[in-house]
């Protein structure tokens, strides 16, 4: 494996592609008992319409999720949450709007876990029964969704901001679209994307990188398999699709969010320069260190549960905001006013160094996180970002880049805000 | 080798040096019993302190300095450890070696935590009026969103009948009325008198030697004149009676939860075998509770049962439909009996153990862990260490984990069903 150093993170990483299309990376952690493996593939929620062999696919939504449940099935019976805790490694998935990472974290029995760990999500194994049986639980847990007001805000606020994207769309789908999930469309979608050209492996810990990579080659064959093409029909306009929505629930108290849609980040370096602009414009629009987070805090409009940042997801980007708030609309209105603000008079050099300190202070205490690591070496390399070169990016930078981009992005026909009510006595 | 100092009578400091990490972690943490009386004030007041200082007077310029110690993080951390509550402030900050050439971190961070301690904003003979007024609303705010997450509201509902006679009864930040009545000149002197006289626990990891970290942190110790009043041990379960509730609310999804007594507490030389008890009956995917009740009969999305060893219960907790309550009782029962008659194989014995194992052996793999298990640990009772835990968690036999199942005993039952069930 190809070996790189980064001296000023104290980081050193190993990464190859192999002969089948699978990038294996290792972040090694001497001295550490921890194993963490991630294994991920380029398909998330918003991926349900793809070519596949030549051949059109248009999945129902909440596919990607279902998938991801149904992968711990193994034929013969076999229960793989249970032969990898009598090896002691825990194991769990998670699906988002544009991937989905499984894992396995263990403190022995290492080489084992991980070979467990790429067998079964190399294996489709689904039948008409046990594919009735998960629509059972899924709808509880959209049960469970329809419940949490963190989801429902933030579900109801893209589905008013965007016209195409699939981000309109919740990730478990509905009550009706994961009725209409076959087995035939889960192995169209396992062909298509669980191939290992669209997938990578990730371990941190005190591991071998070479033996990592075998078994990688042992596990999944050195032939190159064909990968689905994903279809992106979605263009989006950059002004809000509708207007703002109010849900009422059983909540003590008015809770919101607040979003700005941005033009999507494309690729590479250019990708996560536009997300370190964005979380630069993020704090400096409303962090912790802005006049306006302190203006609304004191005046009792935002609390302790108000944050935000930059989100990016395939296809779109959106600067966003959340909290707890009797007066969501007077928020905005500060927000907007900042915007103007800063748009006109730009951001000090000396406040753009101390957030630039302090933002990259941040991502190297993260470094400590093995789940953290992970999970970024895997999405970033996703975008075609090797991670470690974060700090190179903050260098490169310019003041001027927040202002044009506040100045382009804080308006009042690009955002939408969403506010859940608490139920009326 | 983790180093103990004991900076003044009922002051320690623990260092774990450790040079694996890009950050170092400090936490300041003072020791109170928990008790209605206060248990609203020791939550409040650090968020108080994280407000203002009088050289940073308000959140901004605590921010601006914050970023200029490489984004450094204060937070405030309260904690329920058994019959105690802890209150206090965590710190997390870069390694030096990690800052601009010449630049330190550890000293001037230490610094601004005395401030943060010691200078706070006064008015009056209290703490800032605003300040007090604003995390109060903060305080009340962060109590009633436990309605948000329907899970957690119904376990606290049911902790809170089942431990009515118990400090386990006291909701972990006190109520929204206990909140309302703090006013800033009692905030104030609680707060200068739980400074002098409570037990201080200080944490450190990190590469700086447990002498400097020690020198840099009495400074703080200058300014109190302590009056060190030790604390009584933890108590067992105060029992005033079982109760079946039903509360009804406008949700798409049941939650029935379930609360047993056990005289095994981490006392108790059978706490290894609860601790594994617990694990086969209901935590983790390979639990009885997890692969029977929800993967076999798909009874429900949720399911798991947690073990509070400082006081001998255990919870089940899970998420159903409204018309499945009965059924899932009746399942989760024959579940426990199962344990109870030792039908236990090899792989659950295994499997529990392990994942208990695997927990315990990375503790050493985070700052996090290794504060937040020397914090509580040994504080709610429990007198092992790490591999001293693991070595007693090893020698459980399936037999002592179904005797340890047969101590426990239902005691307290909760269900939040829909308006239209």
């Amino acid at each position: 494996m190809k070996k790189y150093e980064y001296p000023e993170l104290g980081e050193v990483l190993y990464k190859e592609r192999l002969a089948n299309g699978l990038t294996v990376a290792v972040v090694p952690r001497p001295g550490f008992t921890k194993k963490l493996a991630y294994l991920v593939t380029d398909f998330g929620s918003v991926h349900t319409d793809f070519t596949l062999e030549g051949r059109e696919v248009h999945a129902p939504a909440g596919i990607a999720h279902f998938l991801e449940h149904k992968m711990f099935d193994l034929p013969g019976d076999r229960d793989v949450s249970a032969e990898l805790a009598a090896l002691g490694a825990g194991t769990n998935a998670f699906t988002s709007y544009d991937m989905t990472a499984y894992y396995i974290s263990c403190t022995e029995n290492f080489e084992a876990a991980l070979r467990l760990l790429i067998e079964f999500v190399s294996t489709p194994y689904f039948t008409e029964e046990s594919v009735a049986k998960e629509i059972g639980i899924i709808d509880q847990e959209i049960g469970m969704n329809e419940d949490a007001p963190d989801s429902r805000v933030f579900e109801n606020l893209v589905r008013c901001l965007y016209r195409e994207h699939l981000i309109r769309v919740p990730i478990l789908g509905t009550s009706d679209t994961i009725r209409q999930i076959t087995p035939a469309l889960l192995y169209d979608c396992h062909r298509a994307f669980y191939t290992p050209g669209n997938m990578i492996l990730c371990v941190v810990g005190d591991v071998d990188p070479d033996r990592v990579a075998r078994i990688a080659e042992e596990m999944l064959g050195s032939g190159e398999k064909s990968v689905g093409v994903k279809l992106r029909p979605w263009v989006e306009a950059m002004d809000a699709a509708g207007e703002d929505p109010t849900e009422r629930m059983e909540v003590a108290m008015p809770t919101f969010q607040l979003g700005f849609k941005c033009e999507p980040s494309g690729r590479g370096v250019e990708a996560i320069r536009q997300e370190v602009i964005g979380d630069l414009a993020a704090e400096a629009l409303f962090g912790e260190s802005s006049e306006t987070y302190l203006r609304l805090y004191e005046e009792g409009l935002i609390d302790s549960s108000f944050g935000g940042g930059f989100e990016t997801i395939d296809g779109m980007a959106m600067l966003l905001c959340s909290g707890d708030s009797d007066d969501a609309e007077a928020v905005r209105s500060a927000i907007l006013e900042s915007g103007g603000k800063i748009a006109r008079e730009g951001v000090s050099e000396q406040d753009f160094l101390r957030m630039k300190r302090s933002a990259l202070g941040r991502r190297i205490r993260d470094l400590d996180s093995f789940d953290s690591t992970c999970f970024r070496v895997c999405a970033y390399h996703l975008s075609d970002f090797d991670y470690f070169r974060f700090p190179a990016v903050y260098q490169d930078v310019k003041a001027e880049e927040l202002r044009e981009f506040l100045g382009r992005v804080v308006r009042p026909e690009r955002c939408c805000l969403s506010v859940i009510e608490p139920k009326e006595e | 080798m983790t180093q103990t100092i004991e900076l003044l009578p009922g002051v320690t400091l623990r260092c774990f040096p450790d040079d694996r990490f890009k950050q170092g972690t400090l936490s300041f943490q003072i020791i109170r019993p928990m008790a209605a009386g206060e248990v609203a004030l020791n939550a409040l007041i650090p968020t108080v302190l994280l407000r203002g200082t009088v050289r940073h007077p308000d959140l901004r310029s605590i921010t601006l300095r914050l970023d200029e110690l490489y984004g450094a993080a204060v937070g405030a951390t309260v904690r329920r450890v058994g019959d105690y509550q802890t209150t206090g402030l965590t710190c997390g900050f870069i390694e030096d070696k990690y800052a601009l050439p010449g630049d330190r971190v550890l000293e001037p961070m230490l610094d601004f935590l005395r401030e943060l301690l010691l200078e706070p904003v006064l008015h009056e003979g209290g703490f800032d009026p605003g300040f007090v007024e604003s995390e109060k609303k903060n305080l009340i705010s962060t109590i009633e969103s436990d309605l948000n997450d329907k899970r957690v509201y119904a376990m606290n509902k049911m902790l809170r009948a089942m431990c009515r006679a118990d400090s386990y009864g006291i909701p972990r930040l006190g109520t929204v009325e206990d909140v309302a009545k703090i006013d800033p000149v009692t905030a104030w002197e609680h707060y200068q008198r739980i400074l002098r006289t409570s037990r201080v626990d200080i944490f450190y990891v990190g590469t700086a030697p447990a002498e400097t970290v020690a020198r840099l942190l009495m400074p703080i110790f200058d300014g109190i004149h302590r009056d060190y009043q030790p604390l009584g041990p933890q108590t067992p379960f105060h029992d005033a009676g079982g109760e079946d509730l039903v509360e009804t609310m406008d949700v798409a999804q049941g939650k029935l939860c379930l609360g047993y007594v056990t005289p095994i507490t981490n006392r108790d030389p059978r706490f290894a075998a609860m601790q594994v008890a617990n694990a086969i009956f209901g935590a983790g995917m390979t639990s009885k509770l997890f692969v029977n009740v929800r993967e076999k009969l798909s009874l429900c999305y949720s399911i798991g049962s947690g073990y509070y060893g400082s006081k001998g219960l255990v919870t089940v907790s899970a998420g159903i439909d409204f018309a499945r309550e009965e059924q899932t009782r009746a399942e989760i029962a024959r579940q426990l009996d199962a344990v109870r008659s030792g039908e236990i194989t090899e792989e659950e014995l295994r499997s529990a153990k392990e994942a208990l194992l695997s927990s315990l052996r990375s503790t050493h793999d985070s700052p996090g862990a290794i504060e937040g298990y020397y914090a509580t640990a040994a504080l709610s009772g429990l007198a092992m260490t790490p591999a001293q835990y693991m070595d007693a968690i090893r020698a459980v036999t399936a037999e002592q984990v179904a005797a340890a199942a047969r101590e426990l005993r239902l005691h307290t039952t909760y269900f939040l069903k829909g308006e239209t069930a």
